[in-house]
């Protein structure tokens, strides 16, 4: 640990060089926290009177009891970097030339599905990434999931190989099956890496590269590990090489013949691959001499490798003497470290490339080039990424990245939410901070002002923002983007108060839950229920137990899970629906067709968004979607919330006060997208032709109040005569277990529509992994069940895939998807039965 | 039967004798209360007939309105229009309904200012295109009512401008609700008027156009309850009009051709401060 004063930690944020903010990022149970602890161990600042309290990274006591971690936590370390470590720092904005300290603000974020936005929000106020992988169960698929997102946020990241510990002494892998595993995954990794960006992009190269150290290995339960650097250091003065040129000759196809000192490129009788050579014998040689009690050899092999043992330590044997050694000859938290100083990028150098991803406004405006820059002089511009209970009861701190100026104590700003827009005055408020503090794990110091490239906290602004928002000094500043989750809230619960008479407690409960998880949807249907939506049936668990005990603080009755469902259409209306407007003056005549398949995905994931240029977007839509260009440059808007994946095109021809009566149909659409007419669910993968409207001739005829719900009874209309479907939300779960156990895992999946798509044995390992897609709607239960098919030897981890068709005709009282509307219909306090087209259509 | 009737612009008692008489002898009566206002109040009305009144908003005529003519299929029901029946657009609409119903209807029509407007001086045979200019929201600020005011203007010819009025009109955020919420009561006084129709021009300078239809000394004639006895008249500059408190509503605003005939000219000296 480290011990600083708040002046001495205020005068390293200065340092914007010499600042790095990473995540931790990884699969659950690879492994994350445990190595945390060791980094925080070494390197942890505490402020002054904190020392000395060891609970520094205590956090929930339903983290510790299920072992897993549920909220993202900052700690702040410092580490200084020895001289000849400085020389493998080249771009000079990476390092301040009188300063080897190094500020690392570090995010660990949970690694269970269920928990990705905290990952999201840790990625956005980050620009590096530990990315650690169990190198026994290899690259998963939440390892994946955000990694991906790492490198769309233009996150750098560097790699862990994690256990080594279980690999050689649970699997006792052949040293060269070792390096095989560790090959693999590097690959894996890069694979990953290259298919979301290019070198030629402009972070510059983002692979990962063991012959350049960004790679490490080790085991962080014990609390040990190294990169290529720290061997090659060891080897440098024996060979008389340069330390650079031998870390290239310790990965890869490079063999070593010993009798004849002879490098080889590749394999022969007589040589041997110089990464098991030099590294892992020696390493399996200790694991060897101690575990097998050879205690004759234990000094000599001490001695050469440099260990010298504490007296206290001096009678430990077995594997706690394996520890004791493997820390004190290859520590954790000084290769990583070293890594992290070395590899990830500051402040300074990330802001450069990342700025245009995260500013709405023009690239050139003061905010974008302060940003840019990460000028401390320029306007303030910070992102709140999250907020953070106090222990204040219903009181946040807001937490975040300046990414420009200085955020102080009782500065003036203006806090945006993500609806506001540059000259309106909605979403926005003008108000003084009022008080900015440093977020140490669990403890906060008062700070006087925190400069661009740091992560700080902020008091007062939680009454302001909903749960991220912008803060700036500067007035025409634009929104920093708002995060894309890459898990949507499928799954939904219904909750009431035991007691009738604590229904307001409940509603404010649900604000404040609704603050402090940046992805929960607390939701008011319209038939008075409240629904909480999240991403899987754990992180409802959470966020249940957290309202009842925390945010409510009263007992309350919960429902079964639901999942949400889309509404789609499969075929073109099969007539040209007509609706007037209440005084019959104003008709509108459209026709609902289906998207082509692919095209809602890219609306999801913002490849076609409402901020396109048109002509860009018509042309992407022409080519790839084979739209006509004409029409394709004549898309109204996207749908529901200005960005769903549906559309509502003009296709008319020279009507007259089109443009007047466009925001009202707008407005219509957003409405009928959001609430659907079958059960009020969200319209998905819908495209709207407006073929012809008639309009009154006096403006004052043709107002919101006639057009809006009209719009949306034409919508409704040509929903209905397209052949309407029902969409579920389908998971992607992948499930690890021993070969014994993967018929039990086909017999669960099946009886719970799921099918299998992959099946294969992790190399190395006697393990197997099943892919399967699982309906979300029959996940629930699906853990435990699957622990009691297979003797507790599988477990899943489920992450939302996508939306696929529900078989079957909603309109047929038969099928499985009229019963869910039905009993969608029923839950959200609607009239029974099917929506009868007359009450949308109307006779010419 | 369905009866309806005319109650022209004034009071009361402008009603005509033949529409009196009618509403006297039906069953049931309603009052259209969206399109326009009597500046007297219900109370005065009921007590003047003998008779109770049904006040009919928006969404009873055009959502609901097949009740009333059921009714009418064997009572006889009046509907109270303010001003003249085909005044407004929107009860052609409830006529064709109730024919389409085999109700028979009958209409009793009245003054209305399509043709009261006469009270300025300026001649009903040169009158263009009627107007109605909306209330402006923050987001929906149509002005296609400035071109048809342009072409009046360029053929020689007056523009009545109808002001808005939202007697019960419900909230655009409501609108995409289950539950409407309403707007308070809201009538366009010339002021309204004025300030739009110059934000209209100022835009329109500032996109380039020239040949502007009118500008801010262009001469605008404000009408104020026009049939009642505190009738207001005033014929001043656009940019005095947006100063001009002509008091309670309803208000309506005209734009004179350019040239005028001298006669039109020297009744509306009357309504005038400064020499025209």
């Amino acid at each position: 640990m480290v011990n600083f004063t708040v002046d001495e930690i205020r005068a390293m944020m200065d340092k914007k060089k010499n600042i790095r903010n990473m995540s931790v990022i990884a699969h659950v149970d690879h492994g994350k926290s445990t190595l945390t602890d060791s980094l925080v161990s070494k390197a942890g600042i505490i402020a002054g009177a904190k020392a000395g309290e060891t609970r520094f990274t205590d956090t929930r006591k339903d983290e510790q009891e299920r072992c897993i971690t549920i909220k993202s936590t900052a700690i702040s370390m410092y580490f200084e970097l020895e001289d000849k470590d400085l020389v493998f720092i080249t771009n000079p904005d990476q390092r301040d030339k009188e300063e080897k300290g190094f500020l690392i603000n570090l995010i660990d974020s949970p690694g269970h599905v269920d928990f990705s936005s905290e990952v999201t929000a840790a990625l956005r106020v980050t620009d590096g990434a530990l990315v650690v992988v169990d190198c026994v169960s290899g690259v998963c698929v939440q390892t994946e999931t955000v990694l991906r997102q790492a490198i769309a946020e233009r996150i750098k990241p560097v790699l862990f190989m994690n256990k080594m510990d279980r690999a050689l002494l649970e699997l006792q892998l052949e040293a060269e099956d070792l390096y095989q595993t560790f090959q693999r995954i590097v690959e894996n990794v890069n694979v990953i890496i290259a298919t979301y960006s290019d070198d030629d992009g402009p972070m510059g190269e983002v692979r990962i590269d063991p012959s350049k150290g960004s790679v490490g290995f080790g085991s962080g339960l014990h609390g040990w590990a190294f990169t290529l650097k720290q061997f090659s250091e060891m080897y440098a003065a024996k060979f008389k090489i340069d330390v650079v040129k031998l870390m290239n000759r310790l990965w890869g196809e490079n063999f070593f013949n010993p009798k004849t000192k002879k490098w080889s490129k590749s394999k022969e009788d007589d040589n041997k691959r110089s990464f098991v050579m030099y590294i892992l014998d020696p390493i399996y040689k200790v694991f060897d001499v101690i575990m097998n009690y050879k205690k004759e050899e234990i000094g000599p092999l001490l001695e050469k490798i440099g260990v010298t043992l504490k007296h206290e330590d001096k009678d430990q044997d077995g594997k706690k003497l394996l520890k004791t050694v493997m820390r004190t000859w290859l520590p954790a938290g000084e290769a990583l470290l070293q890594m992290i100083a070395i590899h990830l990028p500051s402040p300074v150098v990330a802001q450069k490339y990342r700025m245009e991803m995260l500013y709405e406004g023009p690239l050139d405006d003061e905010a974008a080039v302060a940003v840019k820059t990460c000028n401390p002089d320029g306007p303030l511009m910070m992102y709140v990424s999250k907020m953070v209970p106090t222990s204040d009861k219903g009181r946040f701190y807001a937490f975040g990245r300046v990414f420009s100026g200085k955020v102080q104590t009782g500065q003036k700003c203006r806090i945006m939410g993500p609806n506001y827009l540059p000259g309106k005055r909605e979403d926005l408020y003008e108000k003084s901070i009022q008080r900015t503090i440093l977020m140490m794990g669990r403890y906060v110091e008062a700070i006087e002002d925190v400069p661009c490239g740091n992560i700080c906290g902020l008091v007062g602004v939680d009454q302001f923002l909903v749960k991220t928002g912008t803060i700036t000094t500067f007035k025409d500043a634009h929104n920093m983007k708002v995060m894309k989750f890459s898990v949507s809230p499928v799954v939904r619960v219904a909750v009431e108060p035991k007691n009738a008479a604590d229904l307001p407690k409940l509603v404010e409960g649900l604000k404040r839950l609704a603050k402090s998880d940046p992805m929960v949807q607390c939701i008011i249907e319209e038939s008075g229920e409240h629904i909480i939506a999240g991403a899987g049936e754990l992180h409802l668990e959470i966020c249940l137990k957290d309202l009842e005990e925390d945010h409510a603080c009263i007992p309350l009755k919960k429902s079964d899970p639901v999942v949400s469902y889309r509404e789609t259409v499969s075929e073109e209306s099969n007539i040209l629906c007509l609706s007037k407007s209440p005084n019959k003056h104003n008709r509108l005549f459209m026709k609902a067709v289906p998207m082509p398949d692919g095209l809602p995905e890219d609306i999801d994931k913002g490849e076609v968004n409402a901020r396109d240029d048109f002509k860009i977007r018509a042309r992407y839509l022409s080519e790839k979607y084979d739209w006509d260009v004409t029409e394709a440059r004549k898309i109204w808007c996207f749908g529901p919330d200005g960005t769903g994946p549906n559309v509502i095109m003009d296709c008319t021809k020279g009507v007259q006060y089109l443009n007047e009566i466009k925001d009202s149909v707008v407005a219509g659409f957003q409405w009928a997208t959001k609430e659907g007419v079958l059960a009020e669910e969200n319209m998905r993968g819908v495209r709207f032709n407006i073929h012809d409207v008639t309009l009154h001739a006096d403006a004052i005829h043709r107002g919101g109040g006639q057009i809006i719900p009209t719009t949306r009874r034409v919508l409704y209309a040509s929903y209905i005569t397209a052949a309407p479907r029902l969409m579920e939300p389908v998971y992607l779960c992948e499930i690890q277990c021993p070969e014994v156990a993967v018929g039990g895992i086909y017999g669960v999946l099946n009886r719970r529509r799921g099918h299998v798509f992959e099946e294969a044995q992790v190399a190395g390992t006697p393990m197997f992994v099943v892919k399967a897609y699982l309906p979300v709607n029959e996940s629930f239960g699906f853990t435990a069940d699957l622990r009691s098919n297979t003797g507790g030897q599988a477990f899943p981890q489920c992450v939302f895939d996508h939306w696929q068709i529900f078989p079957g005709d909603p309109n047929e009282p038969s099928t499985k998807p009229y019963t869910i509307v039905q009993e969608t219909r029923k839950r959200k306090g609607l009239k029974e039965g099917l929506p009868d087209l007359a009450q949308y259509y109307d006779k010419m | 039967m369905l009866f309806v009737i005319g109650l022209g612009l004034g009071d009361v008692t402008d009603i005509t004798v033949k529409g009196l008489e009618l509403v006297r002898s039906c069953n049931i009566i309603y009052l259209e209360s969206y399109t326009s206002i009597l500046p007297c109040g219900i109370e005065e009305m009921e007590k003047f007939y003998g008779k109770a009144i049904v006040i009919a908003d928006r969404e009873f005529i055009e959502q609901r309105a097949d009740e009333m003519l059921s009714q009418a299929k064997h009572l006889n029901v009046a509907f109270l229009v303010v001003g003249d029946p085909f005044g407004a657009t929107t009860h052609t609409d409830l006529i064709m309904r109730a024919k389409d119903k085999e109700v028979n209807v009958k209409i009793v029509h009245n003054s209305s200012i399509m043709s009261a407007v006469g009270c300025c001086g300026l001649q009903l045979y040169h009158f263009g295109e009627t107007v109605s200019i909306p209330f402006w929201s923050e987001t929906w600020k149509p002005d296609s009512f400035y071109d048809k005011i342009k072409r009046n203007r360029q053929n020689g010819l007056h523009t009545l401008c109808l002001l808005d009025i939202k007697v019960k009109e419900p909230t655009i955020e409501s609108l995409t609700k289950k539950t409407l919420e309403y707007l308070p009561p809201k009538f366009m006084s010339v002021t309204d008027a004025a300030d739009q129709l110059l934000s209209i021009i100022r835009d329109k300078v500032e996109s380039g156009e020239a040949d502007l239809a009118f500008n801010e000394n262009t001469l605008f004639v404000g009408l104020a309850r026009v049939g009642h006895d505190s009738q207001k008249i005033r014929a001043c500059s656009l940019i005095k009009m947006k100063e001009c408190d002509l008091g309670s509503p309803l208000h309506s605003l005209v734009l004179p051709a350019e040239n005028l005939h001298p006669i039109e000219k020297e009744y509306l000296q009357q309504f005038s401060e400064n020499q025209l």
